[in-house]
């Protein structure tokens, strides 16, 4: 039977990475497009005036937002943020995680671990970023790309202890295997170990993880979203109640800005949030189909 | 002694979470630390205590409030939101999960796998968005989308969304469990034996299954804290979370004071729900 869930997955995934890398091209307005307000006059009974936010309709099929932004447009131009800066900063995690734990889990002494990186893990991860970026992301005179570095490399260092653990774990379970002994006997270094050894043995579950992270750093910048730290800046307007609007109109970015949007005009709120779960999910499809098709070997089955 | 250390060690790391943003500033378009400005609110906070300096914070433009009077309010709020849905966690993912393990239909694992990667924020918005669009079409009132004020509050939302991302949690790592404990050798022989299979799961499947959730307790614990910041701040509860993040400018003192409580939220909060597995421990696994 043909794995379906990773035919989803890899197709809604790779339309994903597509939008993300062309998705100006495909957008119907320019980025500054704003749909101007007007009024029409036909008879002395049939008149009036139209504003934004305008519904969705054939010219703009998301609708537009408070201002007149087409909705469709922000969220292609976005994409790429959202969805390469979730990619490379999970990646990162894996990389430098997943080799810290490799390296210490293959060491012949046994470390304490658990005890520091439970307490720092027990503090949720968007608090910490929160509080490292609330100084500076605000109307910052810094520019947009050195913020995304900032961000990145902070989300990357909250999320290393939990992929460090995890590998660790596997390692440690997996040294007990006679072919490591065999090849630390043979006079193998840790890197060769790992790089030889344990990384071919561990490439699904890696990939597996790999996944997790992304969607882990997804929810996380969404959170941040919500607390008005978006992905590349944010821009807080005065005067008046107070606006936040996000720079580079990232997903994240876009759902926290309008998150106030569920008593009227839904469709501003509702588009960017169908457009995040269904990157998640097609991660998550990617993620379920690559589980299935490496489970079953070592399982046991239940008598009852 | 390892629980002491563990204290300081918390202390410790609130006291520079609160002081990472007076570190990191910007003057003159670019990043620049200033240690001397966080180690002076560091020794304020500690001078502070003494006199009660440490407890008043600024609300709105001059007026100064003290922390003491006003958490204990804030803090039982959270309290009653975050014991009610995990209590409702604990108890849906013992009662699920072991029907759940059994089942061999792989698309209920990936509606309740999905559910379970959903970002809680995403959850709160569409459940908003629900109920408006409900009442819009019907006229029916389904539940309050936010609190309103002191006595307004929005109860049955919160507790659906903190109660059900925990609940997920226990339901897929509890059922793994319990697959498991299912293909070990003296359930084999229980079966042998010819005992009926409602007596396997309570004598022999839950009392070994029980131990991993109290294992799991930590974790649990920590996702509810965390959920609840998202919770409370967008169903505008007026639980710690309010505190931490709605003051005017940044203020050290009431980060620490707040951050620290939150610390007592989930001590008291993993107490009681560690005397509920040990009361079905005295159920399941008496001897």
């Amino acid at each position: 039977m043909i794995n379906w869930r990773l035919v989803v997955g890899i197709t809604l995934v790779s339309a994903f990475f597509i939008v993300a890398i062309f998705g100006p091209l495909f957008a119907p307005y320019e980025k500054d497009f704003v749909e101007p307000s007007g009024y029409y006059y036909n008879n002395p009974d049939d008149f009036g005036m139209y504003a934004s936010p305008y519904p969705p309709s054939k010219a703009h099929i998301f609708g537009t937002d408070e201002w007149g932004y087409d909705i469709l447009t922000l969220l292609l131009y976005g994409a790429k943020y959202t969805i390469f800066i979730g990619v490379i900063t999970a990646v990162l995690r894996m990389i430098i995680g997943g080799f810290l734990g490799m390296i210490t889990g293959l060491q012949k002494k046994k470390r304490r671990t658990d005890n520091v990186f439970g307490l720092l893990g027990s503090i949720p991860a968007f608090i910490i970023v929160y509080f490292t970026m609330t100084g500076i992301i605000v109307n910052s005179p810094l520019s947009t790309g050195t913020l995304i570095m900032i961000q990145t490399t902070v989300m990357v260092l909250v999320g290393i202890p939990g992929v460090y653990a995890a590998v660790y774990s596997k390692t440690t379970a997996l040294k007990q295997h006679l072919y490591i002994t065999a090849s630390s006997a043979l006079g193998a270094g840790s890197i060769r170990i790992a790089i030889k050894h344990l990384l071919p043995h561990l490439q699904g579950t890696f990939m597996v993880m790999l996944l997790k992270e992304i969607i882990l750093v997804l929810s996380l910048m969404g959170q941040l979203g919500i607390f008005n730290i978006f992905i590349g800046g944010t821009i807080l307007r005065l005067g008046g109640p107070p606006v936040y609007v996000s720079i580079t109109r990232d997903w994240a970015g876009l759902i926290g800005q309008w998150r106030s949007f569920i008593f009227d005009y839904q469709w501003i709120l509702f588009y960017p949030l169908l457009a995040f779960v269904l990157l998640i999910f097609a991660f998550y499809m990617l993620l379920r189909g690559i589980e299935l098709n490496q489970k079953g070997a070592f399982h046991k089955y239940p008598h009852i | 002694m390892r629980i002491a250390l563990s204290c300081i060690g918390m202390i410790l790391g609130i006291f520079l979470l609160a002081a990472i943003p007076l570190t990191i500033n910007i003057s003159t378009g670019s990043l620049v630390w200033q240690l001397d400005g966080a180690w002076q609110a560091m020794t304020n906070y500690v001078i502070g205590i003494v006199n009660g300096d440490s407890f008043l914070f600024q609300e709105g433009t001059n007026r100064f409030q003290d922390f003491l009077k006003v958490v204990p309010r804030h803090f039982l709020l959270s309290l009653g939101y975050i014991v009610l849905s995990g209590l409702t966690a604990v108890i849906l993912g013992m009662l699920v999960s072991t029907w759940y393990s059994r089942s061999k239909q792989e698309w209920v694992k990936d509606i309740i796998g999905f559910l379970g990667m959903i970002p809680d924020f995403i959850l709160v918005l569409f459940l908003q968005i629900a109920v408006v669009s409900v009442y819009q079409s019907t006229g029916w009132k389904v539940a309050r989308v936010a609190s309103k004020g002191v006595h307004d509050h929005a109860i049955l939302l919160p507790l659906i969304t903190l109660a059900i991302i925990p609940t997920i949690y226990l339901i897929r790592t509890l059922s793994e469990r319990a697959y498991d404990v299912m293909g070990e050798d003296y359930i084999l022989t229980a079966k042998a034996k010819g005992l009926t299979k409602w007596y396997i799961y309570i004598q022999h499947v839950v009392r070994n299954v029980l131990p991993f959730l109290k294992a799991d307790l930590h974790k649990v614990a920590s996702i509810m804290i965390s959920n609840l910041f998202i919770v409370e701040y967008l169903y505008n509860v007026n639980g710690l979370t309010k505190l931490l993040f709605a003051s005017t400018g940044y203020q050290f003192n009431l980060t620490v004071n707040a951050l620290l409580a939150f610390i007592g939220l989930y001590i008291v909060m993993y107490a009681v729900l560690r005397l509920f597995i040990g009361c079905l421990e005295r159920i399941f696994a008496y001897d």
